[in-house]
């Protein structure tokens, strides 16, 4: 190894320029900022609204050309097991026994639509390798096969567990998730199938901004009927979805999560580590040096022949 | 499956004269239950919408609809098909409700229950039509306004919920669409009543099992609503009326 | 210490290399299974569990253990401890045929392995897991150009390719030489840059799982997991560097080089210690030691990674006479390298529940035979490129 001395002030050099080229570099290394679009639509569902018809989950799989639902029909027995959703069903119903009675003290049941929250600051977006998934002005998080590896990151990174993998396709998978019918909603009018086959509206589709208020509105003009909380209002940074319920939101599968947006953490630690790759030009310029001194230091090695041991091994070898 | 046939085909009898029935019908050139067809009519309107509406507490609107004097005999269109455009639109996947708006008008005996609330305007109707104010879903300068569809679901629902009569699932009041026999029944040209039934039952096995299951079968009681029947202590289905549901 | 590297003179085929040709046959079939019914057939992965044995062992664990060719790197070219130079060679070899692995693992991992290209042209930056496949990406190529100096000492002048090939050995032989000749007075940079690259994807490697903060075991997530993951990388090196070439110079019966791994240990004392220290303050600073005794698998394999894989071994090795003695360094160095694989595979299996989903994970036999195929076939390759080329220490009988 040797590190020859013209040679390193060369490289030393240019690395000291790119360095200080980019000393107008803390701009990026400020606070971290939402990339949450301004105006999204979203959806506010009323679980007190939701008699447990699963049309939504027929319809959705009608206009998104996946297989009819498991049993679409049923409104009984499908409830006994918890479903997910999952690469043939962008959502599901679930049917949750909280402890509530009826007029008659009969358990009353919950359900309760599980699909994509469409985060505002979403995980899987910040997580994907290579931005095959992306937050739309419209709020819908899309998915864009033509880029994607298949890493399955944003699925470790979902906090509402929600992209489903086609793991039986051994070439092509997809992820899998609600598209917040983006087709539809993206033109004038359209409405997502869910939200357009409810029957009683306990899917309520508008712009998001508007969907706070009305979840407001609702709580404040109900007052005991719901719990007291817009869950998606920040929860993870905010939803483009948003819930309403008379039930604690933990008894109906909504995790409690923190309302820090999910990738703040490590996008703030990467953006303050490897914002202009500072770090590592300095880190190199460090290391340089100490080689460069480490190397003088030690006439021994850079006596100008191959500062290697091998020869000086094989004269000490022989003697 | 035998006893099932012997009992359907009491039943099938009425069916198996269908066909004599309609003939009838198209040669006498149609006699219309003049209910049905105003029902019709009626659900085929669409009023304009009411943006404004009169901001009430329940117990107020109950109160000002008794002040008006408004009760079961201003009751004008007994019967509705709950069947309007506005719904048909979006979507059309099931058979419009029947409401019997005179009954429900008798049960409840309140009529703020549906009409809760009235137009701003005083010159609007004091129990004006729901699609006067529940038109279209997601109008998004009434984002607090739920569309008609929601709107029939909620009331009907809820109400049947909290009284704990009347259906709560969706083929409590809706006929699915029924697809088009004409290419699903196998019959020979002479089919005798027993193969009729039995054809029947090669595809709707669980609905004639759920029929011997139900009071239209079962039924024996009292029947003091039937016309020369009225004095009557065991009458019913189950024992002497003929099954032609 | 006083020879050089020189190729293997031994015999090929022994039992041992026969167990692993068995294993590499058993993977090679689990793979064909799983590029022919899909990751779904052989694995046990679920929507709930999308990352497995083969994120968590082959990629995560195999970069770990890979630190064996940066960190001598750092100490014997960067700060000119030349003294360890015999050990640069066989742990720069583990760390290329490590990272190879790493990629021949996704290759299997990933849904659309054929599309591994794409990162290049679609950049996420906001993505960890972007700088993480970008380092890996550069180092690996770092890593075989560092590499290329042992190719040419061996076959300078020598080239003689098989049959018709011959017409280009001048040609080769040019090539090599001259590659030779300019990697001479730039190896520097790719020495740094082989240092650089690995602080920053050990570290990020890390920050993976930052991003799931309600699936992740309190224990294990915490905002310094980067810091967490470029320590134990530092303190993992030397280790596995212990742990190769014991096993590697008993296997061929040859110098144990003790005389380099007792002073190389006497460091990893120092760097097993931060990152003990950073370990332990963080639990106790963030309080979760309150889930220590809760006993379930979770904290109980966080129990078993820190004592039996830091801090037993870590006391072992302040003693002089365990860092004198073969065995007892071998163990010490084995607890710490299978403590810091155990910490991978903690935070990337282990300490990952979805809170939502039901059911839990553990490998199927085909993602198991997959990862035990691709070990053995890296231990194949190493057996043969010590073989043929100069890597390891020619024994001294031979040279003196």
């Amino acid at each position: 190894m040797k590190i020859n001395r013209r040679n390193f002030f060369k490289v030393m050099g240019a690395t000291a320029v790119s360095g200080s080229s980019l000393a107008a570099l803390p701009s990026d290394l400020t606070a971290w900022e939402s990339k949450a679009p301004p105006d999204p639509y979203g959806c506010l569902v009323d679980l007190t609204r939701c008699v447990g018809c699963r049309k939504c989950e027929e319809a959705c799989s009608q206009v998104n050309g996946l297989p009819a639902p498991e049993r679409a029909n049923c409104q009984c027995t499908i409830f006994e097991k918890k479903r997910r959703p999952d690469d043939k069903a962008f959502t599901v119903v679930n049917r949750y026994f909280t402890g509530k009675l009826d007029n008659f003290d009969k358990p009353l049941p919950t359900y309760a639509k599980v699909q994509c929250m469409h985060c505002q600051d979403p995980a899987c977006v910040s997580a994907c390798i290579v931005g095959a998934l992306t937050k739309d002005e419209t709020g819908s998080v899309r998915y864009d096969v033509s880029k994607c590896i298949g890493c399955r990151y944003c699925m470790v990174a979902c906090p509402f567990e929600i992209p489903a993998y086609e793991y039986h396709d051994p070439i092509t998978p997809r992820v899998m998730k609600c598209t917040f019918c983006y087709d539809r909603i993206s033109k004038d009018g359209g409405v997502p199938g869910c939200a357009t086959i409810c029957p009683t509206e306990a899917i309520t589709f508008g712009k998001r901004a508007d969907l706070l208020r009305v979840a407001h509105k609702r709580l404040d003009e109900n007052p005991g009927k719901y719990i007291n909380h817009v869950y998606g209002e920040k929860e993870a940074g905010g939803t483009s979805w948003l819930y309403i319920s008379s039930v604690p939101f933990e008894d109906v599968n909504l995790p409690a999560l923190p309302d820090n947006p999910s990738p703040k953490l490590s996008e703030t630690i990467q953006h303050s580590l490897f914002s202009y790759l500072w770090s590592p030009i300095v880190l190199f310029s460090t290391l340089g040096a100490l080689m460069y001194k480490s190397n003088k230091s030690n006439p021994e090695n850079s006596n100008g022949k191959r500062g290697t041991l091998e020869e000086k091994n094989i004269t000490k070898g022989g003697a | 499956m035998i006893k099932k046939i012997v009992y359907f085909t009491a039943l099938m009898l009425v069916t198996a004269l269908m066909p004599m029935h309609l003939s009838i019908h198209k040669a006498s050139a149609a006699w219309t239950a003049p209910d049905q067809e105003d029902a019709k009519k009626r659900a085929k309107e669409v009023v304009p919408f009411i943006k404004e509406y009169k901001d009430e507490h329940k117990t107020a609107r109950k109160i000002s609809l008794m002040d008006a004097g408004v009760s079961i005999n201003d009751v004008k269109d007994v019967y509705f098909l709950l069947d309007s455009p506005i719904i048909k639109e979006r979507e059309d996947h099931y058979e419009p409700v029947r409401f019997a708006h005179k009954r429900h008008a008798a049960l409840t005996k309140d009529c703020s229950k549906c009409h809760h609330l009235r137009p701003k305007d005083e010159k609007e109707l004091e129990t004006t039509r729901c699609s006067a104010c529940h038109q279209d879903s997601f109008n998004s300068e009434h984002p607090e306004r739920i569309g008609l569809k929601a709107a029939y679901h909620q009331q009907c629902i809820e109400c049947h919920r909290t009284e704990a009569k009347g259906p709560v699932d969706c083929k409590g009041c809706h006929l699915q669409n029924v697809p088009d026999h004409k290419n699903l029944v196998k019959l020979p040209d002479n089919a005798d009543v027993f193969q009729v039934t039995a054809e029947c039952l090669r595809c709707h096995d669980a609905q004639a099992n759920d029929m011997l299951t139900t009071a239209h079968w079962l039924w024996r009681g009292p029947s003091p609503y039937t016309t020369g029947h009225r004095k009557d202590i065991m009458h019913g289905k189950g024992t002497t009326a003929l099954n032609n549901y | 210490m006083s020879h050089k590297a020189a190729p293997l003179n031994k015999k090929f085929w022994t039992p041992g290399v026969l167990v692993m040709v068995a294993f590499m046959i058993a993977g090679g079939i689990a793979i064909l299974a799983r590029f022919t019914g899909g990751i779904g057939y052989v694995a046990n992965l679920s929507n709930a569990r999308p990352w497995g044995l083969w994120v968590g062992v082959d990629v995560a664990t195999g970069v770990a253990l890979a630190a064996g060719g940066f960190t001598t790197a750092a100490l014997a070219h960067i700060l000119g401890k030349h003294f360890y130079e015999p050990v640069t060679r066989p742990a720069l070899l583990t760390a290329l045929l490590g990272y190879t692995f790493v990629v021949l693992g996704l290759l299997v991992d990933i849904g659309r392995s054929w599309a591994i290209w794409k990162p290049m042209f679609n950049w996420n930056t906001n993505s960890v897991l972007f700088e993480v496949a970008m380092c890996v990406m550069v180092y690996l190529h770092v890593l075989y150009i560092e590499f290329i100096p042992i190719v040419a000492e061996q076959f300078k002048d020598r080239v003689n390719l098989p049959g018709p090939l011959s017409i280009f050995n001048a040609l080769v032989n040019l090539l090599l030489k001259m590659a030779d000749a300019i990697l001479d007075k730039i190896m520097w940079i790719f020495v740094i840059l082989g240092v650089v690259l690995s602080c920053m994807h050990q570290s990020s490697l890390g920050s993976l799982m930052l991003i799931a903060p309600t699936k992740i075991h309190p224990l294990w997530y915490t905002p310094i997991l980067p810091l967490l993951f470029l320590t134990s990388a530092f303190a993992v090196g030397y280790p596995m560097v212990v742990f190769e070439t014991t096993i590697v110079t008993s296997s061929f019966n040859i110098d144990s080089e003790m005389e380099v791994l007792s002073p190389l240990t006497k460091i990893t004392t120092f760097l097993l210690g931060i990152y003990m220290f950073l370990k332990i303050g963080d639990m106790l600073i963030r309080g979760t030691y309150v889930y220590l005794f809760d006993g379930t698998y979770q904290t109980n394999s966080f129990i078993v990674e820190m004592l039996i894989g830091v801090i037993i071994p870590w006391g072992m090795l302040l003693f002089e006479k365990v860092r004198r003695s073969r065995k007892a360094l071998f163990t010490a160095a084995t607890m710490i390298v299978g403590g810091v694989a155990l910490n991978r595979i903690n935070v990337f299996i282990v300490a990952y529940k979805p809170p939502l989903s039901e059911g839990g994970y553990f490998p199927a036999p085909g993602e198991i035979l997959v990862t035990l195929g691709l070990i053995a076939t890296l231990m194949f390759i190493y057996r043969v490129i010590v073989t043929y080329l100069p890597v390891l220490q020619a024994p001294k009988e031979v040279s003196s």
